[in-house]
């Protein structure tokens, strides 16, 4: 290679680059005379242009690290084929290399500031978001609480008058008050639900977590479930569960879980049916699955079970759909995960836990080898 | 505390527990009251006092002398917190076992409750049947534990 080019080829991106990053006329004057001496060598002014073009493209992309290379480089091919091709040859075709190579930078300065403006909205839109996420939570809690004295009365006197304190009702008295009465409960869990869906969403929901008898705590989710659905002529079993296994979990919030799926399957179950539970080892892990023999879950609705106030279009039984997402929530917590499957005449929802393998020493709580819990 | 043993059981062997009667609720919302007052007299066959105010009950608490008070949280003026530090004052009522009622129900509020010198905190809405065998299995679960 002729060694004027080389020099010209070493040290005219430099030259350029420092013009790109507000090196003024100075830079531009010194790459223009790095030009001028290439060709007085016997450089051809082609070589030279191919060189500032080269430096041109990697200069631009390179400090303002735009990831729009491509037209910036078609624009620098244009800008040398109107402007610089008589770059050597006169005082003219230098001034309007200048004005163009400022235009360029210029461009390049404007897009780099609707791209910082773009990002400033975007932050801004994000604070927003943030403020409004606040609000929210506010105004649920503040909902919450005052909806909770006067449902305190509300579903008190429902409750006593229920239990016989006001004196026998006459038949239709009295299926006015369970309606009452029903309703009232409804709404007391709706209260609770927005409450514990709001506090699992805001990360605030805390789960006190200990190794636990997973049978046990199956035979206590049916007692506390059967009450409910005893009236609708359904019978709540536990079919099998491997003695000794243990989870890791919130009892409090495992026993919501449970209620929430054994309340759908009742709530779903022709009357006179059995729901059935059963606990087995899966894979690595434990499965309770909570089994009916209603309608099943639609085809078109499995995809948006899981999401908060989703209700499939045939189900008009009551309840505001955050059931399931509730229990999506804090199965998740707990290093589970949940699905079911659904035909006609047989739905299974299910969980999968971890099992929680530690032995105890005698007399020692194994807890204390876990990492700190909550 | 007073402790009401059974005549002829011998040497404290038996310490029967201070048997639950009087109790004291302290709670602004009439309706609240009605509901309460009518479960706690007419199930429990608790001896009832209500108050509608903290003032109410600071002056009322050493002629009635309760048991166990139930004080509401969130009342206009004094609230409940405030109410049990006067309460704890008071010689007849330094030591009263104090259950709180609260609508207010974050876990953080709850735990802040729970700090202060009370047996519990029972949230609102609650079954006024149940609120009676709850603040029965409390009233022995504290004596179980204190004697
Ligand atoms: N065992 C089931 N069989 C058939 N469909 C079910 C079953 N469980 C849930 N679903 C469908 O999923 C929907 C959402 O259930 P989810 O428990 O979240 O809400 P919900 O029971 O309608 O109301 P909530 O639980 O809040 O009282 C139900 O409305 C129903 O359409
Ligand atoms: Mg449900």
């Amino acid at each position: 290679m002729n060694p004027a080019l080389e020099e010209l080829s070493n040290q005219y991106p430099s030259a350029l680059r420092e013009y790109c990053n507000g090196g003024g006329e100075a830079a531009l004057l010194r790459a223009y005379q790095l030009g001028r001496g290439a060709v007085a060598a016997g450089v051809s002014a082609l070589e030279v242009g191919t060189v500032h073009q080269e430096a041109l493209v990697s200069a631009l992309v390179e400090t303002l690290a735009l990831a729009e290379s491509a037209p910036i480089a078609r624009r620098a091919t244009e800008f040398f084929a109107e402007c610089l091709a008589p770059f050597e040859l006169t005082r003219r075709g230098f001034q309007e290399a200048h004005a163009a190579l400022r235009d360029l930078n210029q461009g390049l300065e404007r897009r780099l500031s609707a791209a910082l403006q773009d990002f400033e909205s975007a932050q801004d839109e994000l604070l927003e978001q943030k403020r409004m996420e606040t609000l929210k939570n506010d105004f649920i809690s503040v909902i919450s609480h005052e909806v909770r004295t006067p449902l305190t009365s509300i579903h008190g006197a429902l409750n006593l008058l229920k239990s016989g304190l006001g004196g026998e009702l006459n038949p239709q008295g009295q299926r006015l008050l369970d309606a009452a009465y029903r309703n009232s409960q409804r709404l007391v869990r709706l209260v609770n639900d927005l409450l514990d869906l709001q506090r699992i969403e805001s990360g605030t929901m805390t789960f006190n977590l200990r190794p636990v008898d997973l049978r046990s705590l199956l035979e206590q989710a049916i007692e506390a479930s059967q009450a409910h659905a005893g009236p609708l002529g359904i019978k709540l079993v536990l079919q099998g569960a491997p003695t000794g296994a243990r989870v890791r979990v919130d009892s409090d919030r495992m026993m919501q879980v449970m209620t929430n799926l054994l309340s759908n399957a009742a709530k779903f179950s022709p009357r006179g049916e059995t729901v059935v539970v059963e606990a087995s080892r899966h894979n690595s892990g434990l499965r309770v699955g909570v089994t009916d023999r209603g309608p099943g879950v639609p085809e078109e609705f499995h995809e948006r079970i899981f999401q908060k106030f989703a209700q499939a279009a045939s189900s008009d039984r009551g309840g505001s759909g955050l059931g399931l997402s509730i229990t999506k929530a804090i199965v998740e917590h707990m290093s589970g995960r949940v699905g079911f499957q659904s035909e006609p005449g047989r739905t299974t929802f299910y969980f999968d836990l971890p099992e929680w393998r530690r032995t105890v020493s005698r007399g020692k709580a194994s807890e204390n080898t876990w990492p700190a819990g909550r | 505390m007073e402790t009401h043993g059974l005549a002829g059981e011998g040497l404290g062997k038996h310490v029967a527990r201070r048997t639950l009667k009087r109790i004291l609720l302290v709670e602004d919302d009439p309706d609240i009251q009605t509901v309460t007052s009518m479960a706690l007299g007419s199930f429990g066959g608790y001896t009832v006092h209500v108050c509608g105010s903290a003032e109410e009950a600071i002056e009322s608490a050493a002629e009635f002398l309760p048991d166990l008070i139930l004080l509401d949280v969130m009342m206009p003026g004094m609230d409940g917190m405030d109410t049990l530090r006067v309460l704890r004052e008071i010689p007849e009522t330094a030591s009263t076992p104090v259950i709180f009622l609260t609508a207010r129900v974050q876990p953080a509020d709850v735990a802040k409750y729970k700090e202060l010198d009370s047996l519990a905190v029972i949230r609102k809405p609650f079954e006024p049947t149940a609120l009676v065998e709850t603040i029965q299995d409390i009233w022995i679960r504290y004596h179980d534990s204190a004697h």
